[in-house]
């Protein structure tokens, strides 16, 4: 507790979180879609975009100042008849918007709108012979999709669809000898896909399969002389990185192999305080991503004023709670 | 008023149908660039001073050499596109691409529609509008995931060698630019899975498929989504490839110590050769065993001369976690212990204590600061010490002790929480936990 308390003097002490700039970054987004290139090219992905922004929105306790009716409305345009979602609408059905999508009905209590047999047949259909799950119907197979498969799944209580030891066996065939796991089997250790290994093994309790002391190193080691922390072994830091290694430091109880202090003063640095949003490190340029990622960050380090996370389902508590609880 | 606010709806067909001529009368274009366009000027006076000696065209908006209305420029097969024409291009071959799969899809979904038909001259005028919109269209936006799968709809109905290989050099084209874009590579992977299916020629494929990954992780430095690519390529190599590849990327890991991703895919090469001596068949000799014990004994000299060279590499250091866990798992025994002598201990073995001396040798010599205190030397003892803390916790139990009391593990520990005192509660781990 006396630590707790240290940490909550220090973070305040650190300068404040610029919450109201924040969420007045995240609603301009959402409007300026159209105008200019960079923007229109990100267009396939604007279901992620509004999961990041409308996660961030809830973490700062403001997410009645979107429409939730009209969000629900446009997320039903983007369901592809075979049962999946797409990143916008007319585009193709993929599974990582397919989580985003349920993510966001999730945040807006909207799940019942969701015929979740279509979903989750959708997602059932992914998966592969060995375990594994493809993206989509074009065969690319990698641990992320097992992550989203694994999650969207769980959020929508149709786990017991698939062959969940199959499943859990693939993504310790990806696991490294530094205690890390890549997106195949041999491919490199990365700190995202160690989030979706973990995350994965967390929601079908099979976190007593990894080698926590080991992995705990290698994702310690991520940790860089000014606070942030890297990806993976000799790149530069980035806040995207707060959610992804510390979520899995959380759900592998290590947490306290890193110093907190140090990284909340990171992501706090890479605030832009005049016109809001987080970037990947100090005086870059914004984006909603690493905005997302910033709070989530600061969410799991127990900042003043943020609600809390859950590590795996990369939800605020109070939403999976309400899913699993009935609130 | 600025020529971006001139450019209306209208003309961004007309842009389109420019830029996909442009395509398709020079099919080697091998550089896309998106150019100010004050660049023009300058790129038209170094095309003009050396028009004597070619012959090539310069596209401009209007056909002429009127530079100050350039839209693109295509020359030598490189292709510029004027950042001010972007937004009307991207939205007129958006648009475009997004009618013809649409069309095309209501064809090829109507009721009895016979694979006669998908043959008919308007079907393939169809494929061919596909292709060609979603071409152009992902030369503006790399991951615009829905072009790229509209071409794997019309070449999985095809099945050409021909169009593979063309879907080999457009997907590399648009890596030259982005060579990051997850679309592109994925695209790739199942390109060669259909020729893998299909045709014996993925061996010849996978070592190209190589070499394009060190050319464009020259350019784009630890390029996560280039090395995955590449570590999803030695399923498919046979033995001698894979000696080949240990071979072919030592000298550009030597010059990259500090790329961590090309580290890796050596450990994947090493692990697979180390797999394949372990099942091998029953009527081949021991001679791949000495060979793998040969390789890896080469490595680990190779890789501490490198640590030597290059002082305060993590990359480095962190190789040799691997090469020496994996030497002291297969390559060595416990002289008077044969309980941990693992199955697939090789025939051929060293002893591990002298092993480990050596190893404990290389970390004491790389943990003495010169007085000059170069951030480098502070770097390299601070790896040197994690590195042989974090194999001692790997190790069997007894070798375990034994290696510590050589260490002298308690003022190691005082030493790394001096040095490097955010990660004591990861020392005090190492105090209280097995060592």
């Amino acid at each position: 507790m006396y630590c707790d308390c240290k940490l909550i003097i220090l973070m305040l002490q650190m300068g404040e979180l610029a919450v109201d700039k924040h969420v007045k970054y995240i609603l301009s987004v959402q409007k300026k879609r159209k105008d200019s290139f960079e923007a229109v090219v990100m267009e396939h992905l604007t279901m992620n975009g509004a999961y990041w922004g409308l996660t961030t929105l809830d973490l700062l306790g403001k997410l009645d100042v979107v429409d939730s009716e009209e969000i629900t409305e446009w997320i039903i345009q983007c369901q592809h008849e075979s049962g999946g979602f797409a990143g916008n609408i007319g585009h193709d059905p993929h599974i990582l918007y397919t989580l985003s999508a349920v993510q966001v009905l999730a945040l807006l209590d909207k799940l019942n709108v969701l015929d979740v047999d279509k979903v989750s047949n959708y997602i059932v259909g992914l998966q592969n012979e060995d375990g594994s799950f493809s993206g989509d119907m074009w065969g690319e197979v990698d641990t992320r999709f097992s992550y989203i498969a694994l999650c969207c799944l769980s959020l929508l209580h149709r786990l017991d669809k698939i062959n969940m030891e199959k499943a859990v066996n693939y993504i310790l065939s990806c696991k490294n000898v530094d205690g890390g796991f890549g997106c195949i089997p041999g491919g490199e250790s990365h700190a995202g896909q160690i989030f979706c290994c973990v995350g994965a093994l967390a929601i079908t309790g099979s976190l007593h399969l990894v080698d926590k002391d080991l992995l705990g190193w290698w994702l310690c080691e991520r940790q860089v002389k000014s606070g942030g922390l890297n990806g993976r072994p000799e790149k530069l830091p980035d806040v995207c990185y707060s959610w992804w290694v510390l979520s899995s430091l959380i759900m592998i109880d290590r947490v306290h192999w890193i110093n907190k202090e140090k990284l909340v003063k990171f992501i706090l640095n890479c605030q832009d305080k005049d016109n809001g949003g987080i970037s990947d490190r100090p005086d870059d340029a914004v984006d909603v991503f690493h905005t997302y990622f910033g709070v989530a960050g600061l969410s799991l380090l127990e900042y003043p004023g943020v609600k809390a996370i859950d590590p795996a389902y990369a939800l605020p508590v109070d939403v999976v709670n309400r899913i699993f609880l009935g609130r | 008023m600025s020529k971006g606010d001139l450019i209306s709806k209208g003309n961004g067909f007309d842009l389109l149908d420019q830029f996909e001529h442009i395509l398709d009368s020079d099919p080697l274009i091998d550089e896309v660039g998106f150019i100010h366009p004050s660049q023009f000027v300058i790129l038209n006076k170094e095309a003009e001073s050396s028009k004597q000696q070619s012959k090539d065209e310069i596209w401009s908006s209007d056909n002429s050499l009127d530079h100050e209305d350039s839209n693109f420029w295509n020359r030598d097969h490189k292709l510029g596109i004027s950042a001010h024409v972007l937004l009307p291009l991207y939205k007129a071959a958006k648009d475009a691409f997004m009618d013809s799969i649409r069309q095309y899809k209501i064809v090829e979904n109507l009721p009895g529609a016979s694979e006669d038909e998908m043959d008919s001259p308007r079907s393939s005028a169809m494929e061919s509008e596909v292709m060609k919109h979603s071409k152009a269209l992902l030369l503006l936006s790399c991951d615009f995931g829905t072009a790229w799968n509209s071409r794997k709809l019309i070449l999985s109905k095809k099945r050409h060698m021909s169009l593979f290989s063309d879907e080999l050099l457009f997907s590399g084209l648009v890596l030259s630019y982005s060579p990051k874009s997850e679309q592109a590579w994925c695209h790739r992977r199942w390109v060669i899975k259909m020729i893998a299916g299909q045709y014996s020629a993925v061996q010849e494929i996978v070592g190209k498929e190589s070499d394009l990954v060190e050319k464009i992780a020259e350019r784009s430095k630890m390029n996560y989504r280039a090395w995955n690519h590449r570590c999803w390529l030695v399923f498919y190599m046979t033995r001698e490839q894979v000696l080949l590849e240990l071979n072919k990327s030592r000298k550009w890991a030597g010059l990259h110590v500090a790329d961590n991703s090309c580290f890796h895919y050596r450990a994947q090469l090493m692990l697979t050769i180390l797999d394949l001596s372990w099942h091998k068949q029953e009527d081949e000799t021991s001679d791949h065993d000495v060979e793998v014990y040969q390789i890896w004994k080469e490595e680990l000299l190779w890789n501490e001369d490198l640590i030597k060279r290059y002082v305060g590499r993590e990359a480095l250091w962190l190789y040799r976690r691997f090469l020496s866990l994996y030497w002291t798992r297969h390559f060595a025994t416990n002289v008077g212990d044969a309980t941990h002598q693992s199955r697939h201990t090789s025939c051929v073995a060293d002893d591990v204590n002298i092993f480990l001396d050596n190893e404990l040798r290389l970390v004491n010599s790389c943990s003495t600061i010169p007085d000059n205190k170069f951030e480098d030397f502070h770097a390299q003892s601070i790896h040197a010490a994690t590195y042989i803390l974090w194999l001692t916790k790997q190790l069997p139990k007894s070798q375990e002790i034994e290696l510590k009391k050589k260490l002298n593990a308690g003022s190691l520990l005082t030493m790394m929480n001096e040095a490097c005192p955010e990660r004591s509660p990861l020392w005090s781990n190492c105090l209280h936990g097995s060592i």
